[in-house]
């Protein structure tokens, strides 16, 4: 079965073909202004490589940045209503509180809060008033506004109000694209709200984004499916990416991540993703990310996405080296690396110089770095296997010994073993995990309730909760039959009666309709 | 003293650090605070000796489920009409508020009230950190009656107690808590100036303040923000600060017995040569042990950072391979106490030992393992 994994970068679109487990052809192009040309560039030299390759490719996978740029560099974003649906809690705390001025001015001043949503053991909060349904329906269509994020108080409990209101708005305004919190997660009506928020404000750019990823692969003469890769190492359709460009923020990481599991074969595993300037350092477990803890900032606004948990320090290809090799980064030559680094002809000595000096690379002009002190070259070597080392142990899950995947064209500089590793694989293909990354991803569903173990046993709660999560995988594109369950998270709400708990489960399952190896099968 | 909006941020981290893994998260506690002192300008904070001994003085704050605030926000004049009913309740005015409890979003209620309704906010509160009863908040403890008080919900429903005991008040404003929508803001502990001073923690505003402050200032990993904790914590009415532990957290499991949330969370070290740290909790951290030995209880404070960036972290926000560093501080003198130990002793939460200080317990004094930040 072959495969198609695209990842378009900042700087690089990279594409790679592979047969079942095998990496056939890769090939890096530089992206382009307008995306498609640097797409067709890089499809062009791997379908190049295997002729007539077209009609047999069962898929393609795409990961992006795209929009996640957006939201940082406050582009392409349109102006959005928001409607909240739970008057009368939190008077004085509007939608878009607490945002940073610049992006909150994008998305425009149209803030509506209304009555409506429910409470946590599911008695209304307020019933909902259809004279303050009409009125905003009305400003709606006097200001044009056909953007639209709706949140209700309890909504991932039940999402009834949020419905409601987009039956409504659709009814008497057509032309609205609308997103419902409750389809984005979990509790925490604020940062839902703001996923609400950015992701309605991407749809317009979504729509023409998707659509000219769709056009440049049928250009190619590629009539197979398509997905696009999200921030948990499973994907979504084009269809489904089009409504919620927003789940594809940290896609980046996480295929590089899944990129070096694919590589390696390995499930659990530290992987190290060096650049020119930074060191990207992340934990592979049962084969996926593992997400980080912490409440995650997009452009400077609060959401509550699932991201990759990665430790990123200042240490790379182009890393200056100072104080007699003592000190290596945070600054960086950056991709200036080729013009100001001493193999290079440049006048600056840098990480990538030390280990040319050390003999463990050819890089450049050998010559130019044949003065550097030794003893600065075994310093500088000390420094940068003592940073890596350092960062590696504060990410391993456990004292367990762990291997330590190296990727990235950075990874040169590691030239000793790391002794928090239990060993070293530097993978072929390396420069190009991203792509692999997104070419091997899976199709995933999620659901969290509230719910009472003493009104609901807790096997039959859990097991209620995995078959919505399932069929939220299946919609999205999941084959049933290898659906399995990857994650069961349970939260004790402190002070309330009747066993309430927090419930969130996750599946993950194969792509509908690929012959999968009979492995791939096997629930972990 | 003025406190305006520029010391929310420190004040509400500060808050959290004190809070020993309770108390809820209170962001959105400090984004309407924010508000309302955008509104109706700085709140006046005053310290205990400039009360009179005949002032009038009432506890406000939040009792429910920190969670429920995840959905239903707070809203900005919610401490402004909890004060308003409380006052026609009682038939007078109030000459100041205090806080019951400075851990968490309940910092944050009473400059609310403050602010809006143009009366003082003591500095000070009746926990000096966050515990999960009424009856152990150091007012009742000096024999401060709860009652009369209210109770208000998000919508502006009311509810009044009178009752003659604390346990029964604590009983009645849980239950009453639960129906009505999970959370309510209630006033309460009516009492005089005297009774103020002869109760309340001190200063613990203004500490709050400081130790966000120092956690901004010093940004950065658990090493870097040691030292200047210590010293923090070295001046004031708290005993001194340890090291306890540092190591990512490999098992979080809890459960709710009995309204509470009761549960453990087990932290390995980076280098695994050490044996394991186990804390136990009810709401808050109350017990650290490693191996058999207690090396910290309640009601002295167990305190857990993140260890990359020193924010302190509430136990429903720990999470399986988190990297932790554990903290311990002697508690405010007030709970060391007999009258204070019948109700905040380990034996009160139904552990099986007697109360060490901290600084007894000297195998907690280990020195923060020497690992180089970012």
């Amino acid at each position: 079965m072959l495969r198609v994994g695209i990842d378009v970068g900042g700087t690089h679109t990279d594409a790679v073909l592979l047969d079942g487990d095998d990496v056939v052809a890769s090939a890096k192009a530089l992206t382009s202004d307008d995306v498609v040309s640097g797409i067709l560039n890089a499809l062009e030299a791997i379908l190049s490589e295997r002729p007539g390759a077209e009609t047999s490719i069962e898929a393609v996978m795409l990961g992006t940045t795209q929009f996640t740029n957006a939201v940082i560099e406050r582009r392409e974003l349109s102006e959005v209503a928001a409607i909240r649906i739970a008057a009368p809690s939190g008077r004085g705390l509007p939608p878009k509180i607490g945002w940073p001025e610049d992006i909150s001015r994008c998305l425009g001043e149209n803030n509506y809060t209304i009555r409506g949503g429910y409470l946590y053991d599911g008695w209304p909060l307020a019933e909902l008033d259809d004279s303050e349904v009409r009125a905003v329906v009305d400003d709606l269509r006097r200001k044009k506004v056909t953007a639209i994020a709706i949140a209700s108080a309890f909504s991932p409990m039940n999402p009834e109000p949020e419905l409601l209101l987009e039956k409504v708005i659709r009814a008497a305004l057509p032309d609205s694209h609308i997103t419902l919190s409750h389809k984005l997660g979990r509790l925490g009506l604020l940062e839902r709200e703001n996923a609400a928020l950015l992701n309605a404000s991407l749809l317009s750019f979504a729509d023409r984004v998707v659509s000219s990823f769709v056009s440049v692969i049928r250009q190619r003469g590629l009539k197979c499916r398509f997905f696009v890769s999200q921030n948990d190492g499973t994907l979504m359709d084009a269809e489904f990416a089009r409504r919620y460009p927003a789940l594809t923020f940290a896609s980046g990481p996480t295929n590089s991540l899944r990129g070096a599991c694919k590589l390696t074969g390995l499930d659990n595993a530290i992987v190290v993703d060096i650049g020119g300037t930074t060191s990207d350092i992340g934990v592979l477990r049962d084969g996926f990310p593992r997400e980080s803890n912490v409440v995650i900032e997009v452009g400077g606004v609060r959401t509550n996405f699932r991201m990759p948990d990665i430790l990123a320090i200042g240490l790379g290809g182009g890393s200056l080296v100072e104080a007699g090799g003592s000190k290596v980064g945070p600054r960086s030559v950056g991709h200036r690396l080729v013009k100001e680094s001493l193999a290079f002809g440049g006048g600056t000595l840098t990480a990538t110089d030390i280990v040319v000096a050390s003999g463990h690379a050819s890089i450049g002009d050998v010559s130019r770095v044949s003065a550097v002190d030794p003893g600065t070259v075994a310093t500088a070597t000390k420094t940068i296997m003592a940073t890596l080392n350092l960062a590696i142990e504060k990410m391993k899950p456990s004292s367990d010994p762990l291997p330590v995947v190296l990727v990235g064209g950075g990874a040169v500089l590691v030239t000793e073993k790391l002794k928090t590793a239990s060993e070293m694989l530097r993978p072929a293909h390396a420069d190009v995990a991203n792509a692999i990354g997104a070419a091997i991803a899976q199709i995933g569903g999620e659901k969290e309730r509230l719910v009472s173990y003493d009104k609901t046993a807790r096997k039959a709660a859990i097991a209620a909760i995995t078959a919505e999560a399932t069929d939220i995988a299946v919609a999205a594109g999941a084959e049933l039959s290898t659906i399995h369950v990857a994650d069961i998270e349970e939260t004790a709400m402190s002070y309330m009666s009747g066993r309430t708990t927090r419930v969130r489960v996750k599946v993950v399952g194969e792509i509908a309709g690929l012959s999968m190896p009979e492995a791939a099968r096997v629930a972990r | 003293m003025k406190l305006t909006a520029d010391s929310l941020e420190d004040l509400s981290t500060g808050a959290v650090f004190l809070a020993t893994g309770g108390g809820g998260d209170p962001y959105v506690s400090y984004l309407a605070t924010r508000r309302v002192l955008e509104e109706f300008g700085p709140a006046e904070l005053i310290s205990v000796d400039e009360l009179d001994d005949d002032a009038y003085v009432a506890a406000i704050g939040a009792v429910g489920a920190p969670s429920v605030s995840l959905e239903l926000l707070p809203s900005v004049d919610d401490a402004a009409i909890a004060l308003a009913v409380f006052e026609r309740h009682v038939g007078r005015k109030v000459d100041a508020v205090i806080s019951f409890e400075i851990g968490g979003g309940n910092s944050m209620i009473p400059i609310m009230a403050a602010a809006s309704r143009g009366v003082p906010v003591v500095n000070g509160d009746g926990m000096g950190r966050a515990l999960p009863e009424a009856q152990m908040m150091t007012y009742p403890i000096a024999g401060v009656l709860p009652t009369p008080a209210i109770g208000l919900d998000y919508a502006g429903n009311i509810v009044t107690f009178s009752t003659d005991t604390t346990a029964t008040y604590e009983r009645h404003v849980r239950s009453m808590a639960q129906v009505m929508a999970g959370m309510i803001t209630t006033v309460e502990h009516p009492m005089t100036g005297q009774q103020v001073k002869a109760s309340v923690v001190p200063g613990t505003i203004s500490f709050s303040i400081e130790i966000g402050r120092i956690l901004r200032e010093h940004r950065g990993n658990a090493q870097r923000i040691y030292q200047p904790l210590r010293e923090a914590f070295a001046r004031s009415l708290y005993g001194d600060l340890f090291h306890i532990y540092t190591g990512k957290v490999v098992d979080h499991a809890s459960s709710v017995i009995g309204g509470y949330d009761i549960g453990e969370a087990v932290i390995e070290s980076f280098d695994s040569d050490a044996s394991q740290l186990r804390i136990s909790i009810k709401n808050e951290y109350l017990v650290a042990r490693i191996g058999d030995q207690v090396v910290a209880s309640v009601p002295d404070l167990i305190v857990m950072l993140d260890y990359e960036t020193s924010m302190p972290i509430n136990a429903e926000r720990l999470r399986y391979g988190q990297r932790v560093t554990v903290y311990g501080v002697g508690c405010p003198s007030f709970y060391r106490t007999a009258n204070a130990m019948a109700v905040v002793a380990p034996r009160c939460f139904g552990f099986d030992f007697d109360f060490v200080p901290i600084e007894d317990l000297t195998h907690a004094h280990r020195p923060l393992p020497q690992l180089k930040g970012r």
